[in-house]
């Protein structure tokens, strides 16, 4: 009897608390408030992940000049393009910030390549401040 | 307690067809009350099964015998720790776990976004409360509820199979279960991202840690599984290619290949219709997978009995959610377009497309083995079996090229990878191989499979190690960071592509281990106590065991109750090259209410390789305490099990990839109301 009874509650407690939002006529949002995932600021996050590594690719010398330069022209463009895209849709201040730590990030690996710390002959990632390459002893050439 | 959990079950049915209907209609009707009421049926879904399980556990606690369920995995003399296991020890009780699982992840879903994405979540909540309520129809009406009542009381129940009388009863299940059924996550948003017609990026983005979650679940449930048989089943292997096995295996990997194709529809937005087919075939495999894992179909192949019903509804089922999710896809083509092509092929992309296919071979290879004595049974009238032969002879060379892509995937470059780029990447790690197989040959190794196993793994470890390396150098050098913070730094960056790398490390000694099979060695000896036997490893080690001596149990209780097993434990010392190397005590169990014997092994693990000892024979009866003893040296099966710890440490380091940073919106609203101009097309 008090198992039937408390079936009974179970059953009751259930359907008023499903019921509830349809006889009150309170909702559950449809849609989200700003669109959150702003599909252009995605697109532009994964492009420049994809041109983080290519940084770090080339200065752990998996890549030569050659492959760089093509691969990091396109990727860049990539990034411009879905820059241009996210900027005309809604901003999301959070994932603008994860897109500008990327680019500081990018832009800190090129420094590093242009001051002339990886070895324009043997690839070699030398020190701060070395003139010399610490493999092959080449001159380490500031490139533009 | 076990009437209440009755009445929970019967109350979920109504519930759970009620929060599918109003979810859907919610969604395409765009009101918001129906979409709360919806998504609090999922919460109280949970409630509802947890309940009911609870009832079950209190009918095998209780020794409630008239519950035919109960009768039949339980008795008067099993241990607590199992009878709160028997949840998941049958089909009936596992279809229950099964469905509880699948609930309490739909709920950590629907609150998770209670307040994001929700565009998609009354189709998400539909469709999960849909499987919920196929799974409590099959539970309440397909002969497998689990609280169906026996004309009488049993003085006590059969008994739990003494081959799940063991602690990886309550481990190994489970973990399988939580990944099987969390899948059914990604499934549900795929779902609802081909109804509201929001292909983009963004259904990827949501779903791509449940999928890792699921794929760590079931990579730590499968290596549980073979720990099991390894220490359980006694015969020294840990893979038996069993159809259960296999079924556990099957969505393991096309979720392993979803992991990597996502990667090329993410960076070069292609392989969509691919990916989505991947989501179904897996969330498809592990309906597959439930229903064959406790008898039904499966039973049917090795004992012509059990309850086949089920397996033809759960065939039904699937067949229908395929063709459904088949006809989505179809119907939104247009904007499953591939926005790029392969550039070359020589590229990661192409890379990771044929890792895909090669998975899905192995993938095809599998299944095709398990349903093969189906298939010759409904064709020719005859089942025909196939065993470990054939999955070796064709997923062994597939492996083998599968885990020498492990290494050129994470270093051919994207879009198309030059001659000289091959070279510079590829000197190193190949000279690496080449000095391994010359060492091995020099040694004297001549497996051919073990040759080309050991040489490809030196040839992925090397690629692995070197990344590290490389990254953690330029990192310091770059950043000015001491060696340590670079290589945290550099994994925190990118969690994902690291830990994937870890994962890789984890395969190719998991891959070491299993080739050290080829190297077995094997002794099978009479001892009586105070004799040795001595076997060799293929290390070099000399291993000598003295039997001291046999012990057996006694009935705890009355002389004529009956206990729940009679054990005759040895006791060996073992000695490694003359020294000591500890002390084993393998074991026979007599269990007399299911009248069956089992056996426990001994095993004493080092680095390199594990001495394995079975006592194959215990003259039982003459009280005689001679002891057929068959001991195995097993080298690098020590290595799977680093391995695997290794793959899902990086599984972690995977997951730990912080969630696409999205701002959130306000509180729940008032009303739902209708869809905003712009956001109505959506929902079409």
């Amino acid at each position: 009897m008090a198992v039937m009874l408390g079936g009974i509650l179970l059953a009751a407690g259930v359907m008023l608390f499903i019921l509830e939002p349809v006889f009150s006529g309170r909702g559950a949002p449809l849609y989200d408030g700003v669109d959150d995932f702003d599909e252009g600021a995605a697109r532009r996050r994964v492009a420049l992940t994809a041109l983080r590594d290519l940084e770090y690719d080339r200065a752990t010398g998996k890549l030569d000049g050659t492959d760089y330069e093509l691969l990091r022209s396109e990727l860049s463009r990539e990034a411009l393009q879905h820059l241009e895209t996210s900027a005309r849709a809604s901003g999301d201040p959070a994932a603008e910030r994860a897109s500008r730590e990327l680019e500081s990030e990018i832009e800190q690996i090129r420094r590093a390549l242009r001051e002339g710390l990886q070895c324009g002959e043997c690839g070699h990632l030398n020190a701060f401040g070395a003139r010399y390459c610490g493999r092959c002893g080449e001159t380490l050439a500031v490139r533009g | 307690m076990t009437v209440l959990g009755e009445i929970a079950l019967w109350i979920a049915l109504p519930v759970a067809l009620w929060g599918a209907i109003v979810s859907f209609a919610g969604g395409r009707t765009g009101r918001g009350d129906l979409v709360l009421s919806g998504e609090r049926t999922v919460h109280v879904l949970t409630l509802l099964l947890v309940v009911a399980s609870l009832g079950i556990i209190a009918a095998f606690l209780g020794n409630r015998y008239e519950y035919f369920y109960v009768a039949n995995y339980s008795n008067r003399e099993l241990d607590t720790y199992f009878k709160v296991a028997g949840l998941w020890a049958g089909q009936r009780g596992s279809l229950l776990f099964w469905t509880l699982l699948l609930s309490g992840f739909a709920s950590i879903a629907v609150f998770r976004n209670r307040r994001r994405n929700r565009e998609f979540m009354p189709y998400v909540s539909g469709t999960l409360l849909g499987l919920l309520c196929f799974l409590v129809i099959v539970l309440l009406f397909a002969d497998v509820n689990p609280f169906e009542r026996m004309g009488f009381t049993p003085a006590n129940g059969r008994g739990l199979n003494p081959q799940l009388q063991n602690y990886w009863m309550t481990i190994h299940p489970p973990t399988l279960y939580l990944g099987f059924t969390s899948f059914a996550v990604p499934f549900a948003f795929a779902v609802s991202a081909l109804l509201t017609g929001r292909l983009d990026s963004r259904w990827i983005a949501v779903t791509r840690r449940w999928i890792l979650l699921s794929w760590f679940f079931l990579t730590v449930g499968i290596i549980f599984g073979m720990r099991w048989a390894y220490e359980e089943l006694g015969w020294g292997g840990y893979w038996f290619w069993d159809p259960v096995e296999n079924a556990s295996l099957l969505p393991w990997l096309t979720a392993t290949a979803f992991l990597h194709s996502i990667q090329i529809q993410e960076n070069r937005g292609m392989l969509k219709v691919w990916n989505m087919g991947l989501v179904v075939t897996t969330f498809l495999l592990t309906l597959f997978a439930t229903f064959l894992t406790r008898s039904g179909l499966i039973e049917s192949v090795h004992s012509f009995a059990e309850n086949l019903r089920i397996a033809y509804i759960f065939l039904g089922f699937m067949g229908g959610l395929a063709a459904f999710s088949a006809l989505l896809i179809v119907h939104r083509l247009p904007s499953l377009r591939s926005e790029n092509q392969i550039q070359s092929f020589l590229s990661r992309e192409s890379a990771f497309l044929f890792n895909n296919l090669l998975l899905l071979g192995i993938t095809f290879a599998v299944a095709w083995g398990t349903l093969f004595p189906l298939i010759t049974e409904g064709l020719f009238n005859q089942k025909i079996n196939v065993g470990p032969p054939f999955y070796n002879r064709v997923n062994i060379p597939i492996g083998l090229i599968l885990l020498a892509l492990m290494g050129i995937g994470p270093v051919i470059a994207w879009r198309r990878a030059s001659p000289r780029n091959l070279r510079r990447n590829f000197t190193l790690p190949l000279g690496a191989a080449a000095l391994a197989l010359a060492v091995l040959l020099a040694t004297g190794v001549r497996h051919s499979m073990a040759l080309a196993t050991f040489t490809t793994s030196a040839f992925v470890m090397t690629i692995v190690v070197a990344e590290f390396w490389k990254g953690t150098k330029a990192r310091a050098r770059i950043a000015g960071e001491g060696a340590l913070r670079a290589f945290a730094s550099l994994v925190k960056r990118n969690r994902r592509r690291w830990g994937g790398y870890v994962v890789h490390a984890g395969v190719v000694v998991v891959f070491t281990g299993l080739a050290g099979a080829a190297f077995d060695t094997a002794v099978v000896q009479e001892l009586a106590p105070g004799e040795a036997v001595t076997v060799r490893s293929a290390f070099g080690n000399e291993y000598r065991l003295v039997y001291e001596s046999l012990s057996h149990s006694r009935p705890r209780v009355a002389e004529d109750a009956r206990e729940n097993d009679w054990r005759w434990t040895a006791l060996m010392t073992v000695y490694r090259n003359g020294e000591p190397a500890g002390i084993v005590r393998p074991e026979r169990r007599f269990y007399p209410v299911m009248d069956q014997s089992s056996t426990e092994v001994g095993i004493v693990s080092a680095l390199l390789e594990d001495l394995y000892v079975i006592p194959s024979d215990v003259d039982l009866d003459s009280g005689s305490d001679r002891v057929v003893f068959e001991v195995k040296t097993l080298p690098l099966v020590p290595w799977i099990w680093s391995g695997g710890l290794l793959v899902a440490i990086g599984a972690v380091v995977g997951l730990w990839h912080p969630a696409p940073v999205r701002a959130r919106i306000p509180r729940r609203q008032g009303v739902g109301g209708p869809l905003p101009a712009g956001a109505a097309g959506q929902m079409s």
